[in-house]
């Protein structure tokens, strides 16, 4: 495969290394404010609710639902053929993070739908991916490559 | 006479793909028409302000825009600058040349948006950061996951979405330089493919090389000039900086805020408005306008298009020239030009009777910018 051909991966910078790093080891970690405990992603240098510099990180239990989702039927990169899945997920914990929906046919997508967190390889990272609660069994089944 | 300002010109190139010629060249004979339009001398020019579209200025960020145009104009100005806010630039620069003009920094402003977007590779294919490696790309992929949240939670069909673009493909076709001039049926939209379902392209705006340009100048200077200026009745901007990702961000837009703070300086309300020229990369967005600037109630903007409402001869006109999705990607300067000429009663056989008062708006990035401008005549 040539690079052309190779999916987009993340670029982490001094912000988001650590939530990269986290899903390396199968977690999801959204940032923290230790001042006014508000959940936020993507990651940054400071609380977007109060400003504070004072942040952690915190594992989340990577229940959600669909907010929205949109099914690619057009290929925009060679590495990411059509069709897919892009979702945005409100995580049970609040924040909201753009994802795919896998585990599932495009079809069966639904908003509001219940979802859990799977993590997949895309080249050395391990990618945050949800699936339908009520697949999971299908996709064990046939090998998925769930957490 | 005060200090008010007013648009006194308006003037633009060809749109659609002008391979052989530069944004630059463009955005020349856009300026050069303005204010020839406004019976105003290249000497009279001492404000530029420019809007350098998706690919100048956010894919190539050519920087600083305003000094290559304002070398070869060979301006001298006391004002001038470039903004880079998306689709909502262009009303963002007219906004700043009214708040210029009005506090004296310069009498005539020249506020031009050119591009070529048209004629440059993989214009708006662009991956956000890293949600690339979730495939999630283009601005098409962000509204349509605003449609979809829009069809879910109101009930919204695509037939409605549908009825936005077959408005807009039946003013275009009464425009005479509009890039689609073929009207569009609902059954060509409802059987196109789908592209980022649930839009397909006919919810997307148009790729287009061209460019645009506004004169706003004061009441006073504009009383001995060729045509009746057209003033200025309300201005306002608001934003939503905060990611997408945020909640209540697919809610509402910002014209929720901007639209009462400009109506209430123009002293009128959704009800006195005769036309709007509402920003519409996508469809969707239009929808979500309609009810965020109070003309329906949240959640109606897919019955309150039904039936022709926004089409030629409805009874509340959108984009009367076809707007982003038929007539031209103008960046939104195309919007405040066809509603000029409107006011001017100079839009030929698309003309809205007894055109009064004009809103339009402008919309860009990942829908965090928003500008709102209230026009009278």
């Amino acid at each position: 495969m040539s690079d052309a051909e190779a999916p987009p991966l993340p670029q982490p910078d001094a912000h988001t290394q650590a939530f990269w790093d986290a899903c390396r080891e199968r977690r999801l970690e959204v940032s923290a404010c230790r001042d006014c405990d508000h959940l936020f992603l993507p990651p940054g240098p400071c609380c977007p609710q109060c400003w504070s510099t004072s942040l952690a990180t915190r594992a989340v239990s990577g229940g959600g639902s669909v907010y929205s989702y949109v099914v690619y039927r057009r290929t925009y990169h060679p590495g990411m053929p059509a069709p897919y899945v892009v979702a945005l997920v409100s995580l049970d914990e609040g924040p909201r993070m753009i994802s795919n929906i896998v585990g599932c046919e495009p079809e069966a997508v639904e908003v509001d739908m219940p979802v859990r967190l799977v993590f997949e390889t895309a080249g050395e990272f391990l990618l945050p991916r949800f699936e339908p609660i009520s697949a999971c069994a299908t996709s064990a089944a046939t090998g998925g490559n769930a957490s | 006479m005060s200090r008010r300002a007013v648009i006194a010109g308006v003037g633009h190139s060809a749109f659609g793909k002008l391979p052989d010629q530069s944004a630059w060249a463009l955005e020349v004979e856009a300026v050069s028409k303005a204010v020839s339009d406004a019976g105003l001398a290249p000497r009279d020019v001492d404000g530029l302000l420019t809007d350098p579209g998706p690919v100048q200025g956010i894919l190539e960020g050519i920087t600083p825009h305003f000094l290559r145009l304002g070398a070869q104009l060979g301006l001298n100005p006391t004002y001038t600058g470039s903004e880079i806010l998306g689709g909502a630039g262009s009303v963002a620069i007219i906004e700043r040349a009214v708040l210029a003009v009005e506090a004296g920094q310069c009498d005539v402003c020249v506020c031009v948006y050119g591009d070529s977007a048209l004629s440059s590779t993989g214009a708006y294919g662009y991956g956000r950061g890293d949600e690339s490696a979730f495939g999630f790309f283009g601005a098409v992929g962000l509204h349509a996951l605003a449609a979809q949240r829009h069809m879910h939670t109101y009930g919204t069909r695509r037939e409605q979405l549908g009825e936005v673009a077959v408005a807009a493909r039946a003013h275009a076709a009464r425009t005479p330089h509009a890039q689609k001039r073929r009207e569009l049926s609902i059954d060509d939209y409802m059987t196109a493919d789908p592209l980022v379902e649930p839009l397909c392209r006919f919810d997307c705006c148009l790729v287009s090389d061209g460019a645009a340009a506004v004169v706003i100048t004061t009441e006073e200077r504009a009383a001995d000039l060729r045509i009746p200026p057209v003033p200025i009745l309300g201005h306002a901007q608001a934003h939503s900086l905060s990611t997408y990702a945020s909640a209540g961000h697919f809610e509402s837009l910002p014209a929720a805020r901007s639209g009462p703070v400009a109506f209430g300086q123009a002293g009128v309300g959704p009800s006195d408005v005769d036309l709007a020229l509402l920003y519409d990369c996508f469809t969707i967005v239009v929808l979500l306008q309609l009810e965020d600037y109070g003309f329906c109630k949240k959640g109606e903007g897919g019955a309150f298009v039904e039936q022709g409402r926004i089409g030629p001869g409805g009874s509340f006109p959108v984009n009367t020239s076809g707007g982003l999705l038929a007539e031209a990607y103008g960046g939104g300067m195309l919007h405040v030009i066809e509603a000029v000429r409107q006011l001017r009663r100079e839009a030929g056989e698309r003309q809205v009777a007894d055109a009064e008062v004009a809103l339009v708006s402008g919309h860009g990035l990942g829908m965090n910018t928003h500008t709102t401008l209230v026009l009278g005549r």
